[in-house]
């Protein structure tokens, strides 16, 4: 008998089904989707002309060409109404991302809408307020009165927001677009001014990639066709067969494989060589998707593993290899650089006062890459073509750099490469990051403009919330007692103070009114510093909620209209509506909202008229769209020249409605939207900074990096004295194909739970050998800032000595292992290196193993 | 207004209990083995060798299906050592025929890999559902036939 329920019967959706257009709610691809709703008791027949699908079922699809429609693809919801309707979500084949493809996350989307009978019924339905040690439903109308109560206590007695603590998503995917970021942003920044706030995993309000943008590259400058049309394409710490997998398997390997000459073919100039891609994989583990490539091209790919820490070294390497061979245009550079600024990044970041042996011999010791390799993927990345055409490479970057050591020096490293040899704003060509999820950035200014370079760094509100600082900590949309990094003192103070909350008070009996428990949470949080009044508002009840006093319920994807860009193309699309939120939930910008409005009813009831109106922002937003257009009021004006397109924000969609979205479906439109002067059309962007670079005089800003400096305090204490013995291992973290961050729906799917029962460790075949492991053994991963146990994978995707732990995992998350250290230019985590002892633990737990496959995920031949 | 069942009437509400009734009743959940399968011989437990697969049609010549011998114990195994498992050989991804390549089934077009100790478990790769397992009884003479499909066949709506 199969584990789970299986099916082998789906139905058809009749003709006349309700369809919608979508983009799927997980990774940075943004896959296209069609969803097709009808009632329970109606169905297509399996001729083409019988179905909504409009396909023929009467003879099984084609492989690879028909259309998608598998078990995971069907779903009934309960409608309002009461009736109960069919779903099914399908790949859409008329997307330019997917082109009818999916992955094993978008595969499952029709699994995630909300039914009273599935793994969905856990969603939250309605507000939620804690009394004692339980959780009792409570109307809006009373959740919305206490939160204004106790946010207007604080600001009124403190005289400003800074013991308003907030930790909230900050751009689009999963359900939050465009709409809910401009609520957020308008609550957060324009009527409250909170300076303590934190973006979804991170500790602190940052970019990622502020050493990118302060260069004058926004991060998201190619497009997918790039893929298709690069010489070389280089996936720096970035693992996107597993992390942005349609992507990879549509664009990236079949330019590998040879099937884009004949695209290659027409875009180059006359006599330009074409020839299948090369891959340069820099990451120190053996990734999918340097093994996946290999089945293909393995003379044309090349692995560079440096020590962890060590990629900007790495990166200063091979543009000095450059340098050395002449491997760039000094008439692109002078034209569209700052030549100034190029002094000090040749003296810092190229060295040029080192002869180039001792330079090259110091980068190999510190990075561990042989100079051989390093040349070589100099050659690769810019060695001019024959005819003395310029190469044309596509660096993709993700988080082996962003959540790496020194984020800025990194970030700022690779960019840097990518402009030294022109490889930027041509086709075939562009240096960006690949993208967690996708983007919907649109707020008023944020408190930090910058890194420490421009009015950074800024607040570490973790480091702030667990010294015993804050009052109220509002938390939406994300789960940090999972996702922070040192997670597990974060979670140990975080309940202490919350708890201090909870039983002050209780002591004396639950207050009855609205009015006495706001004045009491007031009362406690001012007679006991330490205590904390936590919110959290989310679909489900995360790891987090378990110590709020208050839960909001949030829409999810599919329950609201939203509106996202994609991560590789940057291309904004209508994700439509076409279901219910449950209970009384409501999109994330409604609750914004109605937060602002009940404030402003308090000032107002205080004759303070100045400080109400500043909280009815949102007084005029009936429809999702409303605040879609109220948002594009941020934008510069986008009435510029195509050659002007880097003077616009990266998302700038004015006079981009949701009607022009509904006409362009699938096909979107890339921002930043200009409206184009000679035409009045609305038009998008291709790819960036042809013509000249983002910043201020359009010349790119160059960057003299740090040397290299050892590793910082909380990771160099493993390394000392006899340290290294009792925490023999790196570690370095990082996510999986199978499931989606913290897996807040992925834990209700069978296939997905009984894959992966518990966390994962890789450990290399080597050190399982020498301490007795096998795949699917428990063991215990600790170190001097937390523990977890995990299933054993023994693969040769990490190296000898070196583990890799699965991210997230609602049964322990690597973070609990990670540091406390930042970035001190950008405030941003080092997630991906740390240290730690592993030990097999006594007995076993049968039923896993049972159920879990150990088989090697790296290994394709 | 006095109510009468026409004829005609009838005939329509008869209609849409039909179609009612056809479409699964209360939310068309067709857990597997909903349909009526053949018994078809697969191979037999003499001839068949450990990790050499042997594939047939299943359940009807438009469907090829693969029968293996494990070697060691699995899910839903039959034979002596519990070792023989048969599954639909078509990738639940995109519907591209799975290879047999020790252990486990790789698909050759988008990398899909699949363990067969494991139910069909997908454990990485693209396709979002487990490859559908084919329930096995061995006849006294050794046959080993093949009883039904565990999870729908890529490309069909109904797998019979």
């Amino acid at each position: 008998m199969a584990l789970f329920e299986r099916r082998d019967h789906l139905p058809l959706p009749p003709k006349g089904a309700k369809t919608y257009n979508t983009v799927c709610q997980y990774c940075n691809v943004g896959c296209g989707y069609k969803v097709y709703v009808w009632p329970v008791g109606e169905e297509g027949g399996p001729g083409k002309d019988q179905n909504a699908f409009g396909a023929d079922f009467t003879n099984p699809q084609p492989p690879l060409v028909g259309l998608n429609y598998t078990e995971t693809m069907h779903s009934v919801v309960q409608g309002r109404d009461g009736r109960e309707y069919h779903v099914a979500i399908v790949p859409a084949q008329d997307s330019p991302i997917n082109r009818g493809d999916y992955s094993i996350r978008g595969g499952t989307n029709a699994l995630t809408t909300f039914s009273p009978t599935r793994g969905t019924q856990d969603r939250l339905r309605y507000p939620l307020l804690r009394l004692g040690d339980q959780f009792q439903a409570v109307t809006w109308q009373e959740a919305l009165t206490l939160m204004g109560r106790v946010i207007k206590g604080i600001r009124d007695r403190d005289g400003n927001d800074d013991n308003l603590t907030v930790k909230c998503y900050d751009h689009g995917g999963s359900g939050q677009g465009f709409e809910d970021n401009y609520g957020a942003g308008k609550l957060f920044f324009d009527a409250l001014s909170i300076r303590h706030i934190a973006i979804h995993n991170r500790p602190a309000y940052n970019s990622e990639v502020w050493g990118s943008r302060e260069r004058g590259v926004h991060e998201l400058n190619y497009d997918v066709s790039d893929a298709r049309l690069a010489d070389t394409v280089v996936l720096w710490g970035a693992n996107p067969y597993e992390t942005a997998t349609v992507f990879y398997v549509e664009h990236i390997l079949p330019n590998l494989k040879g099937a884009t000459l004949g695209e290659k073919k027409a875009a180059f100039a006359n006599g330009e060589p074409a020839e299948p891609g090369y891959l340069i994989v820099i990451d120190p583990r053996k990734t999918s998707s340097l093994t996946a490539a290999e089945v293909y091209a393995k003379d044309r790919v090349l692995h560079l593993a440096p020590r962890l820490g060590t990629d900007y070294i790495l990166a200063n390497a091979m543009a000095r290899v450059v340098w050395e061979r002449g491997y760039y245009d000094p008439d692109y550079l002078k034209a569209r650089t700052d030549m100034t600024l190029f002094e000090d990044y040749k003296k810092k970041s190229l060295k040029l006062g080192t002869p180039y042996d001792a330079f090259m011999d110091e980068a190999e010791t510190i990075t561990g890459v042989p100079r051989a390799q390093i040349e070589q993927a100099a050659e690769w990345m810019a060695k001019p073509k024959g005819g003395g055409q310029k190469r044309r490479t596509l660096t993709i970057y993700e988080k082996g750099i962003i959540w790496n050591m020194k984020n800025y020096d990194q970030v700022a490293a690779v960019v840097q490469l990518a402009v030294l040899t022109h490889n930027i704003g041509r086709p075939g060509t562009g240096c960006g990051r690949q993208g967690g999820h996708q983007e919907g950035y649109v707020r008023p200014p944020a408190p930090t403009p910058g890194s420490i370079f421009n009015g950074g760094p800024p607040v570490n509100v973790d480091k702030l919330l667990t010294s015993g600082k804050g009052k109220f900590y509002w938390v939406i949309a994300t789960d940090p007692y999972l996702s922070t990094p040192n997670s597990q003192f974060f979670r140990k103070r975080i309940h202490e103070r919350t708890q201090k909350l909870t039983e002050a008070l209780g002591r004396a009996g639950e207050p009855g009114t609205v009015q006495a428990w706001a004045d009491k949470i007031l009362q406690v949080l001012y007679e006991d510093p330490d205590a904390l009044f936590m919110v959290v508002q989310d679909i489900y009840m995360t790891d987090t909620a378990r110590d709020a006093h208050l839960i909001l319920p949030a829409a999810a994807w599919g329950e609201a209209n939203d509106t996202s860009i994609n991560c590789n193309s940057r291309l904004l699309r209508l994700y439509e509506k076409f279901t219910d939120p449950p209970g009384e939930a409501k999109p994330d910008w409604e609750i914004f909202k109605w937060v602002g409005m009940r404030l402003a009813e308090l000032y107002r009831a205080d004759g303070r008229r100045e400080e109400a109106a500043k909280f009815e922002f949102g007084k005029d937003w009936k429809t999702d769209e409303d605040v879609f257009l109220a948002g594009s009021q941020e934008f510069k004006d986008n009435a510029v020249s195509e050659a002007d397109e880097a003077t616009l924000e990266a998302e700038n969609y004015k006079g981009v409605t949701y009607s022009f979205l509904k006409e362009v479906g699938q096909q979107g439109i890339r921002t930043p939207v200009r409206r184009d002067p000679a035409t009045g059309k609305l038009v998008g962007t291709l790819r960036r900074y042809t013509h000249r670079f983002g910043s201020s005089d359009g010349k790119f800003k160059w960057y003299g990096t740090d040397d290299w400096e050892g590793y910082p305090p909380e990771v160099d204490k493993y390394l000392k004295g006899e340290a290294p013995e009792r925490y023999p291992f790196w570690v370095t973290t990082g996510r999986a194909q199978t499931i989606w961050q913290t897996a807040y729906h992925d834990r209700n799917l069978p296939e997905k739970t009984l894959a992966l029962p518990l966390p994962y460790v890789e450990v290399n075949p080597e050190d399982a050998r020498r301490l007795g492991l096998a795949g699917g053994d428990l063991v215990e991963v600790y170190n001097e800032e937390g523990n977890g146990t995990f299933m054993v994978y023994v693969t040769d995707a990490v190296q000898p000595g070196m583990l890799f732990l699965v991210m997230y995992h609602w049964r322990g998350t690597s973070n609990s292992l990670t540091s406390g250290y930042t970035d001190p230019k950008t405030t941003i985590p080092w997630y991906k290196g740390t240290r730690a002892a592993l030990r097999k633990v006594a007995g076993a737990l049968p039923s896993l193993h049972q159920t879990a496959s150990t088989l090697q995920q790296n290994r394709f031949e | 207004m006095t109510s009468v069942l026409t004829r005609r009437k009838f005939v329509q509400l008869s209609v849409a209990s039909v179609a009612l009734f056809s479409a699964g009743g209360r939310a068309a959940t067709w857990f597997a083995p909903s349909l009526t399968y053949p018994s078809i011989k697969a191979g037999n437990v003499a001839k068949i060798e450990v990790g050499k697969p042997a594939y047939f049609n299943y359940p009807d010549n438009r469907a090829q299906a693969v029968l293996v011998k494990l070697g060691k114990p699995a899910l839903g195994g039959v034979g002596k050592d519990r070792d023989l498992v048969a599954f639909s050989a078509s990738c639940t991804h995109m519907g591209c025929g799975v290879q047999y390549k020790g252990e486990r089934f790789v698909c050759p077009c988008h990398q899909s890999m699949f363990d067969p100790a494991k139910s069909g478990q997908v454990y990485q790769g693209l396709a979002s559902e487990w490859l559908p397992q084919i329930p096995l009884r061995v006849q006294p003479n050794g046959d080993v036939v093949a009883t039904a499909v565990e999870g729908l066949i890529w490309g069909r709506v109904k797998n019979v």
